[in-house]
């Protein structure tokens, strides 16, 4: 079976067991024996919010090797955009007076609340406005979700686009240094304008679905699970697309030479700012999804610890591949929960919540020493590639026309040239480096 | 027909003056050889050629239009390709896929199977086609070198800066290069080829410029250039007369 063909198959299988799933879930009643929790079913939509944000750094570091630290960052600007159009924007059918109001079709007005001190207490203007100088009957309405998440996905790109275009000329470390400055400023700013994101004590969303979906209520996990599992399966296909286009193909000639790339007429101007845009906007949109999901979001999303996170998740599936950073993410979201189990053995008791995460950091060393292409990239290449080895001997072996006509041509035609070719392209099966 | 011209190119590093005042023109499918000791300023000329660097003054035009001003993308796309001394094959990708890079950044709409065709021909004349589908990482050094040429065929450019193109590189793939050259520049394509291999850029080149410390001090026939008092003097280390 020729590997693109295999890929179709499991990729189809793969989306047919993820749409299947949550008719398994206590919810629904469960699939027979097999029962899923609700909070096996809260696993999964972290697990694939962990997949987006591992597949786009794997996009923006494994394939157009931009090293960024910033890419939480780019995630919170997602959800908090998201969570503070809900905080401050209302619309109305008649002017607040008290607030910032924008007229806008028709009798409606877009109010920006801001925040009016009486006395010890933070008063919304809106909230003064309903008593003092809204008439009876003004309609106030909250923002849509889908258009507060649509906003934090345009400030996504347009930070992306700021940085993208900030960072041009770093690489590796200068690189990753300004991103994680970027990523600090970020925290600490978020950290300190309490009167606006609420500081440390986080910000609350609405829900995902306010006044439930289908039947289901707003805390049911159903409707969550699929419009993650929705999003995760349009970035995939949205990046699978990417990189097997003409943007793949420049984006990884920068990575492994912007020098050599430009002297070859790509812009690398454009693709490199470009990439950034794409994975910001991927990012924030995934936690604009994702925070209006759990309902708070905490400048805490922004530690490194975060960010080193969806790191060791593209690298131990393997960076170079959206698809194996996808499945790193997914599988290590499952199997942290599952090292959360403690272990006693005779008089030694481990309290695995805290040792976990020095097992996840041992694993990640032994990946980065024995393994750096991950853990599932090797074995896609081995299925990708398999064939090339003997695919070069067999063309240098066979016979040219020239060769066939009789004619004087030059290439190996001793038994000793061609086992050296042979051994040559055994070499380069296992990719030595010469 | 193609025209470059360099107008009074100053280079300088800091308060190293790397380049001064040179100036030539390339008229047509010329085949030039660029020679001068090390640091004479012969890969800052190409840098400034091709955009990388800029010239602290002075110009470079192209077909009337001045280059200089244009980041190297641009250069390329202008019409002008070039390998570097030390060779940068994308080594994590496939030798095809270095190949399709020029071809298919130099037209906005094109697809890779639009040019895998040509790749094949390209690849073929360079007898590295068995090679296709390998790293360009698996290659050997003078196989990269293949490749880097390669690329230029893609790109298909008017004018090729090629830096040290026989550096380390076997006899018979010496042959290769050679017959690249000779049958590239036929079909009306312009070289510069800077080399520290006397014999054969006095062999293959129809003119030779001489750099040294940055001066410009020679231009002309191979020939006359070599009995040249200043160059014999600067460069092929015997004394002027």
């Amino acid at each position: 079976m020729k590997p693109t063909v295999l890929y179709r198959v499991a990729g189809a299988i793969a989306v047919v067991i993820l749409l299947v799933i949550p008719l398994a879930s206590s919810e629904l009643g469960g699939l027979g024996p097999l029962v899923l929790s609700s909070y096996f079913m809260h696993l999964a939509i972290t697990a694939f919010f962990y997949a987006i944000l591992a597949s786009s750094w794997s996009l923006l570091a494994g394939y157009a090797g931009q090293f960024s630290f910033g890419h939480m960052a780019f995630m919170a600007i997602g959800g908090y955009t998201s969570g503070l159009i809900g905080k401050f924007i209302r619309f109305t059918t008649a002017p607040s007076e008290l607030c910032t109001d924008i007229p806008l079709l028709g009798n409606w007005w877009l109010v920006v609340l801001n925040i009016r001190r009486v006395g010890t207490i933070d008063e919304s203007c809106l909230d003064m406005a309903k008593t003092e100088t809204l008439p009876a009957g003004t309609l106030i309405v909250f923002p849509p979700v889908w258009a507060s998440i649509a906003m934090g996905l345009v400030m996504g790109a347009i930070f992306g686009l700021l940085v993208g275009w900030l960072v041009l000329r770093l690489r590796s470390t200068y690189l990753a240094l300004f991103t994680i400055g970027f990523s600090e400023i970020m925290r600490a700013s978020i950290s300190a304008e309490i009167p606006i994101t609420e500081g440390q004590s986080g910000l609350e969303l609405v829900p995902l679905f306010p006044g439930g979906l289908l039947g289901f209520t707003s805390t049911s996990k159903i409707p969550p699970y699929y419009a993650m599992l929705l999003l995760f399966l349009v970035a995939m296909a949205m990046m699978t697309w990417l990189a097997g286009s003409r943007f793949g193909l420049f984006i990884r000639a920068i990575r492994e030479d912007e020098e050599a790339a430009a002297a070859l007429g790509v812009n690398i101007v454009r693709y490199k700012v470009l990439v950034f845009v794409i994975t910001s906007t991927l990012a924030a949109a995934a936690g604009a999804l994702q925070f209006h999901y759990i309902g708070i979001i905490t400048p805490n999303t922004l530690i490194i610890l975060q960010m080193s996170l969806v790191i060791a998740m593209a690298v131990i599936g393997g960076l170079e591949n959206i698809y194996t950073a996808s499945v790193g993410a997914i599988v290590i979201t499952f199997v942290l929960e599952l090292l959360r189990t403690n272990i006693t053995i005779g008089p030694l008791h481990v309290d695995m919540t805290l040792w976990r995460l020095v097992f996840f950091g041992l694993l990640l060393m032994l990946t980065l020493r024995f393994q750096r292409n991950g853990l599932l990239f090797p074995i896609l290449e081995r299925i990708n590639r398999g064939g090339v080895a003997a695919e070069t001997v067999s063309i240098r072996a066979a016979p040219t026309d020239e060769e066939e006509e009789g004619e004087e041509t030059n290439p190996p035609s001793s038994s000793e040239e061609n086992a050296t070719v042979e051994k040559e392209a055994e070499s380069n099966d296992v990719e030595s480096d010469r | 027909m193609l025209n470059l011209t360099a107008n009074n190119i100053f280079k300088n590093f800091g308060g190293l003056e790397v380049l001064k005042d040179v100036s030539f023109t390339v008229e047509g499918p010329e085949l030039i050889g660029l020679i001068g000791p090390n640091g004479a300023g012969k890969t800052t000329l190409t840098n400034i050629l091709d955009g990388a660097l800029k010239p602290s003054s002075g110009t470079v035009y192209m077909n009337g239009e001045r280059i200089d001003t244009r980041p190297p993308y641009g250069v390329a796309r202008a019409g002008l390709g070039r390998t570097f001394q030390v060779t940068r094959a994308f080594r994590r990708m496939t030798v095809l896929e270095n190949l399709l890079i020029p071809a298919m950044a130099m037209r906005a709409t094109a697809r890779q199977r639009d040019f895998e065709e040509k790749a094949q021909e390209v690849l073929e004349f360079l007898t590295i086609a068995h090679l296709r589908n390998e790293y360009a990482r698996a290659l050997s050094g003078g196989q990269q070198k293949l490749l880097e040429l390669g690329r230029l065929l893609m790109l298909d450019p008017q004018m090729i800066i090629l830096d040290e193109p026989f550096a380390g590189v076997h006899p018979r793939l010496m042959e290769v290069i050679y017959r690249y050259i000779t049958e590239t520049n036929a079909e009306g394509k312009a070289f510069i080829i800077i080399s520290h291999d006397m014999d054969t850029i006095f062999t293959l080149s129809r003119r030779l410029l001489v750099l040294n410390y940055g001066d410009l001090i020679a231009d002309g026939d191979p020939e006359v250039v070599r009995e040249d008092p200043l160059v014999k003097a600067a460069y092929l280390g015997e004394d002027e007369e």
